[in-house]
């Protein structure tokens, strides 16, 4: 969790620098001492924060601001999150949102938002938890016809399903080889246990075991050999990236 | 005689009140039962006024029927005697008559009276026909006129025959009748009161007995029941089923305090962790990096809080049936490989050996996240309960009418006395206490199972084994 947070802060300087290019998040939280530990941590990691406390606000800040992703609480005050994002959705505004949502207010509404490309996290969650999903949404991986994936020297052929590292011959079982796909196509990401369960194993729930931890250690123990460079890391209390070794 | 019937019953009505006001309970003159028994007390007094009333026109026809037959043969016979004989016939015709009933007169065309006990000829016509006549008789000429059914007849010889009977003793039998009635009738309505006031005073008791229990109830006292018989009655039968009522209530009252006491503890445990942690962590960190570990502590604890938390908020969730809208086909045989694909390395890193038997392929209506996470949950504690080098099967069995998806394994297993208990929230059996878990996977299993309308079977012994039981539901 540490080491993350300082990668964090080295990306944080990074953006600081090209500040035009800044990454435009805006929170829409009723909640103002929720709303001021998200933003800290949002603009720890490099992201520029605008703060709505209710939805008529935040409407109108979406449209001035133009944010490329937005977090909003499911329950504001005058309005429905929801609300707001269909309000913003009639007008053509494609811009990815994160719904907060508690965990007895979770229905078919909030779940479809899934499918649509959005996302939802249940109060109460991890700050990390919060800041992976944002980055995910930002970066959802582009539809490629590509039938390779290349992280490095890790190669995975999508059609003959089989996968290399360098020259060595790497064997996957179905269920490694899908989750090995899953981080390829998002390398450099912090995917949260959460997000690896909900995504590759299709589980909508948390189990008692670790079960993230004991699937990844078998194909973290395949990906990385002896002598190499490991390419897959475990961020502790977090989750996991896939990083090119060198 | 109908009116003479109902002042009497206005009597027996007063005096039954007199006696009831005189009573120390008075309020059940107002409850329902007794006016209802008024009602029917009233009604009965009614009908049989009526049927007296019916009674007595029936017997008064008959009666001037009679006398109107008698008469007309009476002046039939006499007209048809010879004159010299007809006067002593008729002497002896009222001779007879002892109750002094009948009346006969002969009189001349002038109108003089030549034989009979009438006075003067009556005003009638003189045609042999019966009718109403006014009459006076000579030995009663202190009555007056009577009203009688007569007839009169001009005889060949100019004379004038006329015949008649009194129809008094109609209204005197049906005043005899109407008395009897009357007699009758006053026990039969008292009785009716009667039984009206006992039934009244014995449903105001029940249900007051029924209301101080009730209180007692609502003041706290769970154990209260209804005062209940063994009869097939219908208030024995409601008071069966409100106590039926209060035992469930009572049992999920009981749980509902033991899950509260529950859920203190097993929330309290890891927040005094976390605090204490915080706590020393506060004055005796020397370094950042043990500043770390102690938030590292504590994060865990609150995550292990908030992880209770978010157990029960889904078990509530799905115990409420909120969840139903998600329901698909779900083959079982394909689900079942699933669950054993995601747990296989987990049971290798025990050493433990997880197999999936299926003998058939079978398709259930069910929601396909809810009931992998039911046998997800079953899998999951099988692994976690079953020693190194142990085995976890998952079966799908196929019988008549049912289809059963199994999990046993070789682990310590449930005993008898455990297996209500481990289906109530935070159960934790004193063999495992120290096993890591939130303790609401068999519930949350339960709470699931019941929701599909499947049944959970637990079979207790050495060696755990939990059966969902798959009812076949024809047309599906």
């Amino acid at each position: 969790m540490l080491s993350d947070k300082r990668d964090g802060r080295t990306a944080n300087i990074g953006a600081a620098v090209g500040a035009k290019w800044m990454t435009k998040v805006l929170l829409i939280e009723d909640d103002g001492e929720t709303a001021e530990e998200i933003s800290a941590e949002l603009a720890d990691r490099g992201f520029e924060v605008a703060w709505a406390a209710d939805g008529v606000d935040g409407l109108n800040k979406a449209r001035a601001l133009r944010p490329d992703a937005m977090i909003v609480d499911r329950l504001l005050p005058g309005m429905d999150g929801l609300a707001v994002i269909e309000t913003l959705r009639k007008d053509q505004f494609s811009t990815p949102v994160l719904v907060l949502s508690a965990l007895g207010a979770v229905d078919d509404r909030v779940r479809g938002l899934r499918m649509g490309g959005d996302d939802y996290l249940t109060k109460p969650f991890a700050i990390v938890e919060l800041v992976a999903r944002i980055e995910a949404l930002l970066r959802r991986p582009v539809e490629s016809r590509e039938t390779t994936l290349r992280v490095g020297q890790l190669e995975l052929d999508l059609l003959k399903r089989t996968a290399k590292r360098g020259n060595r011959q790497i064997d996957l079982l179905p269920r490694e080889f899908r989750l090995l796909e899953y981080m390829m196509r998002r390398s450099d990401q912090l995917l949260t246990r959460a997000m690896l369960l909900e995504e590759v194993w299709n589980y909508k729930f948390v189990p008692a075991t670790n079960l993230v931890d004991v699937h990844m250690g078998r194909l973290r123990h395949k990906v990385d050999g002896a002598g190499e460079a490991p390419m897959i890391h475990n961020v502790r209390g977090a989750g996991f990236i896939l990083r090119n070794a060198s | 005689m109908a009116s003479s019937g109902t002042p009497n019953a206005v009597a027996i009505w007063g005096g039954v009140c007199e006696r009831v006001n005189s009573m120390p309970q008075v309020r059940f003159i107002r409850s329902n039962t007794f006016r209802w028994a008024s009602a029917v007390a009233g009604v009965f007094a009614a009908f049989i006024l009526l049927l007296f009333g019916f009674i007595y026109l029936r017997i008064d026809d008959y009666l001037v029927v009679r006398t109107d037959r008698m008469i007309g043969n009476q002046v039939t016979v006499l007209a048809a005697l010879p004159p010299e004989r007809r006067i002593n016939a008729i002497e002896d015709h009222l001779a007879e008559d002892s109750r002094g009933v009948q009346f006969a007169g002969l009189f001349d065309s002038d109108g003089h009276r030549l034989a009979g006990n009438l006075a003067r000829l009556p005003e009638l016509k003189l045609d042999g026909t019966v009718q109403n006549a006014y009459v006076r008789r000579m030995d009663q000429e202190d009555r007056g006129a009577q009203l009688v059914r007569a007839a009169g007849q001009r005889l060949p010889t100019g004379n004038v025959l006329v015949m008649g009977r009194n129809v008094d003793e109609a209204r005197e039998i049906s005043h005899v009748v109407g008395q009897a009635l009357a007699l009758g009738l006053l026990p039969a309505f008292c009785l009716c009161l009667l039984a009206g006031a006992w039934l009244s005073v014995r449903a105001q008791r029940r249900v007051e007995e029924v209301n101080r229990r009730v209180q007692r109830i609502i003041a706290g006292n769970l154990q209260e029941r209804l005062p209940h018989r063994d009869v097939d009655e219908p208030f024995s039968r409601l008071a069966g089923i409100v106590n039926g009522m209060l035992d469930e209530m009572e049992a999920m009252i009981n749980a509902l305090a033991g899950v509260g006491n529950d859920i203190a503890h097993d929330l309290r445990t890891p927040l005094t962790r976390a605090r204490l942690a915080l706590e020393r962590g506060r004055t005796n960190a020397q370094s950042l990096e043990q500043l770390q570990q102690v938030v590292d502590k504590a994060i865990a604890g609150i995550d292990q809080a908030l992880a209770i938390i978010t157990a029960l908020l889904r078990l509530a969730e799905i115990e409420n049936g909120r969840r139903s809208a998600a329901f698909g086909s779900v083959a079982l045989d394909e689900m079942l490989r699933e669950v054993c694909d995601v747990y296989e390395p987990i049971a290798e890193d025990k050493d433990i050996t997880l197999r999936v038997a299926i003998s058939h392929k079978r398709i259930v209506r069910a929601d396909r996240d809810l009931l992998f996470e039911a046998v997800a949950n079953l899998v999951d504690n099988a692994i976690k309960f079953t020693p190194k080098g142990g085995k976890v099967d998952i079966g799908l069995l196929s019988f008549d009418d049912q289809t059963i998806v199994r999990v046993t394994d070789t682990g310590p297993g449930i005993s008898e006395e455990e297996r209500d208990a481990v289906l109530r929230r935070f159960y934790r059996s004193d063999k495992i206490r120290n096993t890591p878990g939130v303790g609401l996977g068999l519930s949350l299993v339960a709470a699931i199972v019941k929701l599909h309308g499947f049944h959970l079977v637990i079979h207790p012994g050495q060696g755990g084994r939990v059966d969902i039981v798959c009812p076949d539901r024809p047309g599906e």
